[in-house]
């Protein structure tokens, strides 16, 4: 739910409770002052009916024409004192309708004879000035609320617009371009403070990101130049032809070892910049076709380890990601199952909706396969492998929200690549 | 032929030099940006060998300097930058080649003179050796003007020692020049292997002398020598 849309409900909520309480309120205060008006009429007609009564002696009922308007019952019984107010209604003389009175009753002795006196007033009138007043108020109230509300709408809008265009600021923010946010003052105090610490933290983002991103480059540069070094002068010196056969195999061990040593710091500069961030651009990458491609770039590998191998496509599997990593992904993936692979075995891939399956025949592994995709974890710690593989395709993998698993079907090891269901 | 090399690191460049020089080719030296625009403004050389790091200055401006200028001479950038951004940010803005730090200086030869060839317009586009000629354009090999057939491999196999004659190569330059540096060692020294064996089956058949020599634990060597 929208801020604005929350305030205005939360608005709305509280003026409809507020508008029905106060029109309640108004009512029976209106209500209340009527009534007490009748009653004080009452009252004085009380001291005018016992005063004429005292004088008179008797009492005429044709002394009021009016009907209904005072009546007499003799009764037995006046040991209780009586005083009563309260609605009752009667019909009109003169047609049908029946209206409301309010009635006042009390016990007189008139010539020793007691009798229970009842003064009525009609609250016609009331009734109809305590409605026009209800109404007329209930109806300014609305319009007052509804004025106040789009009062109140507008002013939040206003109020929170630079909330806004900080939110559109933040979202744009791209810590690849090396710049952190640079944000207007404001003149509400927490929205400039808001901004200031988004200005601090993206700049700080910044330049954290910029200073590992020139980390790599510095190391790549800082490593590789003397490795090459190392390399250029070893192929120099087996152009000799004073060496011993044992001389040669050392100098080819040297050259061997270097060349390890820097496809390794390739290696792990590659998982320290997916960690960073540092691959941003990214395209829709159809797993179909790339690996594909790989696949027969492999053949001439396949047929060297006699493999039995099959590609076979069920569905389409598209990711948005980067192409090298993609690349990378496929190469690594296809180099693990050729190097883990035994003469003559299988190799399958597998191409399905949303999903990469990789499976390949080998030597059961003897460690936990959840330590499979960590660096450096071979079966065989002698082996030529650099151990590293694994560990950046799940790098890879997790970059993306990829999941991969790693299980044995059929007594083949089974990697697979799938989309994570989405939450 | 006249070859420009621009890289800080002394003991490289001087290596590299070495190295060209031996393959007759006129080789400068220069070791940081300035001295560099200088060279490339005064002399024509065919081709450019550029480092990305240098001193007071970057190898894509180099790069980019000598495109706006209209200056005639291939480039190769040498970097120990892996990323594929900076390769593609040369080659879009004109260098003709990227190579990867630590390469071979085989490899760098041999894209040395590949490059210069591709630049020779006009040319013949063949190159011989001895009895052995190869038609560029079109990919054919002859043995005293009979053709041999050759697998795509075994051509570039071929290639590659043509443009390193009488030079050691490990095992590990041709198996990456070939393979590219992805697939595991082990597996692509075996197949250098059964290449080498049926390219020189294939050659020494059609009535070639056999060129290819081995040299014990490290690699091959073409040449008579």
């Amino acid at each position: 739910m929208k801020l604005l849309a929350k305030t205005n409900s939360y608005y709305i909520g509280f003026s409809i409770i507020a508008y029905i309480l106060l029109t309640l309120v108004f009512y029976l205060v209106t209500e209340f002052v009527i009534y007490q008006e009748v009653e004080a009429r009452l009252k004085v007609e009380r001291q005018d009916f016992e005063h004429y009564v005292s004088e008179q002696g008797v009492w005429e009922e044709s002394c009021y024409f009016v009907d209904n308007k005072i009546e007499l019952f003799s009764v037995t019984d006046t040991l209780q004192p009586l005083e009563v107010f309260k609605d009752t209604l009667f019909a009109s003389r003169f047609d049908d309708e029946i209206n409301p009175f309010r009635q006042y009753s009390f016990y007189k002795v008139i010539n020793q004879q007691p009798y229970k006196v009842s003064i009525r007033k009609s609250l016609v009138e009331s009734k109809t000035l305590l409605s026009f007043i209800s109404g007329t108020m209930v109806i300014l109230l609305g319009i007052a609320m509804f004025i106040l509300f789009l009062f109140q709408r507008k002013v939040s809008q206003k109020i929170w617009q630079p909330f806004y265009k900080t939110l559109t600021e933040a979202k744009a923010f791209d810590v690849s371009r090396g710049v952190g946010l640079d944000m207007p003052e404001e003149s509400i105090h927490e929205f400039s403070e808001l901004n200031q610490v988004l200005e601090k933290m993206t700049h700080k983002i910044s330049d954290d990101y910029q200073n590992l991103k020139e980390f790599t480059e510095n190391a790549a540069h800082e490593i590789q130049t003397p490795l090459a070094l190392i390399n250029s002068r070893v192929e120099e010196l087996i152009q000799g032809k004073n060496f011993t056969d044992q001389q040669m195999y050392w100098v080819e061990q040297i050259h061997q070892s270097t060349l390890r040593l820097s496809k390794l710091h390739h290696g792990l500069l590659l998982l320290s910049k997916i960690e960073n961030g540092q691959f941003h651009d990214f395209e829709s990458v159809n797993f179909s076709v790339i690996t594909k491609n790989k696949f027969e770039e492999y053949q001439e590998v396949f047929e060297h380890k006699e493999l039995e191998t099959s590609f076979t496509t069920t569905g389409t599997f598209i990711c948005e990601m980067h192409m090298a990593l993609a690349d990378i992904l496929i190469t690594n993936l296809l180099n693990n199952a050729v190097r883990h692979n035994v003469i003559g075995g299988k190799l399958l891939v597998e191409v399905q909706e949303d999903k990469l399956v990789v499976a390949n025949s080998g030597a059961n592994i003897d460690f936990n396969p959840e330590k499979l995709f960590e660096r450096f974890k071979k079966q065989n710690q002698a082996s030529t492998s650099l151990g590293l593989g694994l560990a950046i395709v799940k790098k890879i993998c997790n970059y993306y929200q990829l999941e991969v698993s790693y299980q044995i079907k059929n007594k083949l090891h089974t990697i697979s690549i799938s989309k994570q269901v989405e939450q | 032929m006249k070859i420009l090399v621009v890289e800080d690191e002394k003991g490289l460049a001087e290596s590299i030099a070495e190295y060209l020089s031996k393959e007759n080719f006129v080789v400068e030296v220069v070791y940081d940006y300035h001295e560099a625009r200088e060279k490339i403004s005064v002399y024509n050389y065919d081709c450019t060998i550029v480092d990305l790091n240098l001193p007071n200055g970057n190898g894509f401006d180099i790069v980019s300097h000598i495109k706006k200028q209209d200056i005639s001479t291939g480039i190769i950038i040498i970097s120990a930058r892996n990323a594929v951004e900076d390769k593609i940010r040369g080659l879009e803005i004109g260098s003709d080649d990227y190579l990867t730090k630590p390469f071979h200086l085989s490899e760098l030869n041999a894209r040395v003179k590949s490059l210069i060839r591709r630049r020779q317009f006009g040319g013949t586009n063949v190159v011989n050796y001895k009895e052995i000629k190869i038609d560029l354009n079109s990919r054919r090999v002859f043995i005293n003007e009979k053709e041999v057939i050759l697998s795509r491999k075994e051509y570039d196999l071929l290639m590659y020692f043509v443009s390193n004659i009488e030079v050691a190569l490990t095992k590990s330059a041709i198996a990456e020049h070939l393979y590219g540096d992805n697939i595991d060692t082990v597996d692509s020294f075996d197949m250098l292997y059964s290449h080498i064996k049926n390219l020189r089956k294939k050659l020494t058949e059609k009535g070639c002398e056999d060129y290819i020599q081995t040299i014990y634990g490290i690699g091959y060597k073409f040449g008579t020598g």
